[in-house]
């Protein structure tokens, strides 16, 4: 017996029609085990990311040494 | 006319059978909450509207009273104290304005495609890129955590409880809203501690504020005492991060997804971050009025933390006044304190692919309630050590926040503009024109901070002092 099995509830058939009614297709819990698709990032989109990348880590090693001032 | 009760697509590319499909908790509750939406949604007319109001505001109005947390209205309070009415009025605003435009892309996200924001970006874009997003996350909101119990500390500190106890009672009613195992009890319960956060409204009335000097401030963007120095562009940072960080992203579109919403729920979702930017706006414009008696009256705020402006403010507001602002601190620590750590639960969840749902019982969702206990449990063990230096996480945390949104911004970005999950949903050109403008302004905010650090020189030629 897999784990979503033994979370899975018994409902009655009016009942069982009524969730399965109002939830759209992808709302349903089990439903939602397959991965979307993956995208290959473009040559512009890498650059930008890459370089806010390099900014953050940067940017924080200015944070760290402005604490440390700070504290001294 | 009600919705039609249409069964299970089966005939859906990828659609397993109505009879195969597994119905769980999670499906169960939620459901039914669909069920009164849809009820509601076939009432016409003002009540029919104003119930699906009230059945879809949840996440808007959390996610923009929740980041009005501690780090940010002591940042709204030294604001106030240092600058007193002025230019920062209008820009805090501004900076809710940029949150607005952020978050609705989330409430599009969300219902589009039903799968939470950490999730997307592990599907989407691989791993690799995942897991920065996570780390960048996983440290801000533990951080964040960190300062939300130090409000909660020094807040309650100022009525005289001890430290112990009131981490022990936060502790108490953060776990008691999620034994509810329910993710409408949960969102009605912290929604209704989240209004408490327009404590700070009243507190701003007993403060008399000059109305001509308001005004005179959100018309001219003006006076700045000071110019700008590093210490403005610190509370600029500071305000920024206030109003726009990481964890609004993951926790409004994992929450959007757990509550159910769906594409037809948008424009309610739209008015329900609009009106949570709406109350935010009012409760930190309001601190900050509070806190420029301080300026007015010549008192050196620069180093004051959250109790000590309640207590600086007593003679001037009294002491029911001081009460009510130490009290208002005390919730912005404990509403972050339940959206931050479901944050992270959330994200961990769908990252590592198991149940994340507040709608999970306790067995069903053991990871996720795991993480949640943990992260707010370690936070609070940290606050109660002797002698550790947090007054810097506390003053840090925001500045941090505001670094790392950029690039979480271009991954929304990517994701809110990607037609193959978000079919006709995708981001109008005005919509991304904004986003552009917020990372572009929050890309250079954090660029000036760094040049004031490293050549101050330089920062001064280019106009600062």
């Amino acid at each position: 017996m897999t784990a979503k099995e033994r979370q899975e509830i018994v409902l009655a058939p009016a009942e069982r029609d009524l969730i399965l009614g109002s939830l759209e297709h992808d709302q349903l819990a089990g439903l939602k085990k397959h991965n979307i698709p993956r995208r290959k990032l473009k040559g512009p989109e890498l650059v930008v990311l890459w370089s806010l990348r390099i900014y953050l880590l940067f940017m924080l090693a200015v944070v760290l040494y402005q604490v440390l001032h700070g504290a001294n | 006319m009600p919705e039609a009760l249409t069964p299970l697509d089966s005939t859906r590319p990828g659609a397993s059978p109505a009879a195969e499909v597994v119905i769980t908790h999670e499906d169960v509750d939620r459901g039914h909450d669909r069920v009164r939406v849809r009820a509601a949604r076939a009432q016409k007319g003002i009540f029919g509207n104003a119930r699906l109001l009230w059945l879809l505001l949840g996440p808007g109005v959390l996610v923009m009273l929740g980041e009005n947390d501690g780090p940010s209205m002591l940042s709204y309070a030294a604001t106030g104290a240092q600058f007193g009415i002025g230019f920062f009025l209008p820009f805090v605003v501004l900076t809710f304005a940029m949150a607005i435009v952020v978050q609705e892309m989330t409430v599009r996200l969300g219902s589009a495609t039903h799968r939470g924001h950490a999730e997307l970006i592990f599907d989407r874009f691989g791993p690799f890129w995942g897991w920065f997003s996570l780390v960048d996350l996983g440290i801000g909101n533990f951080l964040t955590l960190i300062t939300e119990f130090i409000a909660i500390r020094a807040g309650l500190g100022f009525f005289g409880v001890p430290p112990w106890i009131a981490i022990l009672c936060a502790l108490a009613l953060l776990y008691s809203a999620l034994l509810t195992h329910r993710y409408w009890t949960w969102e009605r319960i912290t929604l209704t501690i989240a209004v408490g956060n327009l404590v700070f409204v009243p507190v701003a009335l007993l403060a008399h504020p000059d109305w001509h000097s308001v005004g005179h401030a959100f018309a001219t963007w003006k006076p700045l005492p000071g110019g700008l120095t590093q210490n403005t562009l610190i509370l600029m940072l500071a305000d920024i991060g206030a109003t726009v960080t990481p964890w609004m992203l993951f926790f409004q579109q994992s929450a959007t997804v757990d509550k159910g919403l769906t594409r037809k729920d948008i424009r309610f979702g739209r008015i329900d971050t609009v009106l949570g930017a709406f109350l935010a706006t009012a409760a930190a414009v309001a601190t900050i009025l509070v806190t420029s008696l301080l300026f007015t009256h010549h008192m050196n705020a620069a180093n004051f933390q959250a109790a000590e402006f309640a207590q600086a403010l007593r003679p001037l507001i009294g002491r029911v006044g001081a009460s009510l602002f130490a009290l208002g601190i005390v919730e912005a620590g404990m509403v972050a304190c339940v959206t931050i750590s479901t944050s992270s639960a959330y994200a961990f969840g769908e990252v590592a692919r198991r149940p994340h749902s507040l709608n999970l019982p306790i067995g069903e969702g053991r990871s996720f309630y795991s993480v949640l206990f943990l992260c707010a449990a370690v936070a609070a063990a940290i606050v109660l050590i002797p002698g550790l230096p947090l007054v810097y996480v506390v003053l840090l945390v925001n500045v941090i926040a505001v670094l790392a949104m950029p690039p979480a911004l271009v991954f929304l970005y990517l994701l809110v503009n990607d037609r193959e999950i978000m079919g006709d949903l995708v981001s109008p050109g005005w919509a991304n024109a904004f986003a552009l403008i917020v990372v572009v302004s929050l890309t250079g905010a954090g660029v000036l901070f760094g040049l004031s650090v490293i050549a101050p020189h330089l920062f001064a030629l280019l106009g600062g002092k």
